[in-house]
């Protein structure tokens, strides 16, 4: 744990390190970082935002007090998340996003170079915003046994569905490890993770960082649609797992792996079931019943977090806590 | 023996020596512009494996340094396998402070094994990492092969005078000896 806190926290310059550090728990609390050239250092620190004191570091709420980031820290911190070699990033340059070791997603904005009305790159990159990527193990605890078909002895076609910094991907993390790894109730199984922006796995050169289960295999880095085909295709799993689809070529994947009888585990932007009708795309996968089970995350201040499991028609059955409230995860 | 004889005795091996350490200075210098020479090709041959991991494997640099580092043994081997260590750190702003930092080193004699590499060969390889990371994976490629023509172009220079340069500095070793030699007796 202490070395994915120090790794997170070597990409910043020190002088805004040595500000961070003073946040009391701040690994475990932190949710996002965000610095903005010539902004202040926000910090969004268990569901509230915070700006990060000039003069000794922690917290404040008065902007006066606030610690400025420059352009050079931008600049060397973005050189440090890509260890030197920001051209190795292009493509994750021309998304808007680049992912470090831990599965830590930073998302970046600047000037955009345009070609043929296509991005090619980016330049003056002057703003990132530092999403802390969360493993908390047993959060899927709850829900699992709504996955499972007691009669047929088998999984469901999941799909999970939050806003962004939901806790989707968490939950799919862990889904995967017990999936995997198998429990009391079932039997553990081959699962194939395509892992396009490296957040679910964190793999580091091609090992995962985080716990994804025994009977893993990850296709890091790759575009969801294509690495779903070559999964099934080379790997033969019984289940595979991919976060955030949304286009037409990630549904025709997820179509074609439903078609060759392996399970699907899917995350999707949105929150409830109204808001992915309205895509055409994913309404078609709703009318069709591809999926036995949606799980809508959510979380308020009394309930905590919770998943709202519903069936193949999008109709809830059960409302499940998840005991891990948001901002309370481990990291 | 009479006390003449002895200190003519001491004279010629005081001679011999003194020819004996200038020739061994001389087939030093000449075994060192050989070595010079096989370490330059030796470090082409590493830009070239640096660029195939960079260009086709879309390594970063630690990563690459690395690879090519534990292929290649010597001095050279080292140096890129501590660039290598070094950048992970990340203690520094960019990649080319990490870079002059180790070519500093080879410089130094703190038990790693010297390098053959002039001043000038020193320099020249640490101008190739002021450019490295700096843009797109075109822009790499095409900052190591303009290291690689550079680096042709010294190897064929040292080669083509390679012989005469080495006879050159065995044959003033030896004549060098004499002459002190002589002087001093």
């Amino acid at each position: 744990m202490v070395k994915r806190e120090e790794t997170l926290l070597k990409m910043f310059p020190e002088e805004i390190r040595k500000r961070i550090v003073q946040i009391p728990d701040w690994f475990e609390q932190v949710q996002e970082i965000r610095l903005r050239v010539g902004g202040p250092l926000l910090i969004q620190y268990g569901n509230r935002e915070f700006f990060v004191r000039s003069d000794r570091g922690g917290l404040c709420k008065d902007q006066k007090e606030a610690y400025q980031v420059s352009p050079k820290q931008i600049r060397e911190t973005l050189e440090h998340m890509a260890s030197y070699s920001l051209y190795a990033f292009e493509e994750e340059i021309r998304q808007g996003y680049l992912t470090i070791p831990g599965g830590h997603r930073i998302g970046i904005a600047g000037k955009t170079i345009v070609q043929s009305g296509e991005i090619r790159s980016m330049k003056f990159l002057s703003f990132l915003n530092i999403r802390l990527a969360h493993e908390v193990l047993g959060c899927a605890d709850e829900v699992l046994p709504y996955l499972f078909d007691q009669d047929q002895k088998k999984l469901f076609n999941t799909m999970i569905l939050s806003p962004p910094r939901g806790g989707k991907t968490t939950l799919l993390r862990d889904l995967v490890r017990q999936i995997s790894d198998g429990s009391s109730q079932m039997d553990g199984v081959t699962v194939g993770l395509v892992d396009e922006r490296s957040e679910i796995a964190a793999c580091y050169q091609g090992v995962p960082q985080n716990d994804v289960g025994i009977r893993t295999d990850v296709l890091d880095a790759c575009p969801k649609a294509h690495g779903m085909m070559m999964l099934i295709r080379t790997m033969a799993p019984r289940v595979v797992a991919v976060d955030e689809i949304g286009s037409r070529m990630d549904m025709e994947a997820v179509e074609y792996a439903m078609n060759c009888g392996c399970l699907v585990i899917a995350t999707v932007h949105g929150n409830g079931m109204e808001d992915i009708r309205k895509k055409p795309v994913l309404d078609r996968m709703i009318q069709e019943k591809w999926f036995d089970r949606y799980l809508i995350l959510k979380h308020t201040m009394t309930d905590g977090m919770t998943a709202t499991v519903c069936d193949a028609e999008g109709n809830s059955i059960v409302v499940v806590s998840l005991s891990v409230r948001a901002g309370a995860f481990k990291k | 023996m009479s006390s003449k004889a002895v200190i003519f005795g001491l004279r010629c091996l005081g001679a011999v020596l003194v020819i004996l350490g200038a020739s061994g200075f001389g087939i030093s210098m000449a075994v060192q512009y050989t070595k010079r020479l096989s370490q330059l090709e030796q470090l082409r041959r590493m830009i070239f494996l640096l660029k195939g991991q960079i260009v086709y494997a879309n390594a970063s640099l630690p990563e690459a340094f690395e690879a090519v580092g534990k292929r290649e043994k010597g001095p050279l081997g080292a140096l890129f396998l501590a660039a290598a260590k070094q950048a992970e750190t990340l203690e520094e702003a960019n990649f080319s402070a990490v870079w002059e930092q180790e070519i500093g080193k080879l410089e130094e004699k703190n038990g790693r094994e010297q390098s053959a590499l002039s001043r000038s060969d020193r320099q020249s390889l640490a101008g190739l990492g002021r450019h490295l990371g700096f843009l797109d994976r075109e822009m790499q490629e095409r900052n190591l092969l303009l290291y690689l023509e550079e680096l042709d172009e010294q190897i064929a220079q040292l080669r083509g005078h390679r012989q005469e340069t080495c006879r050159l500095y065995t044959s003033l070793g030896v004549m060098g000896g004499i002459f002190l030699a002589v002087i001093l007796i």
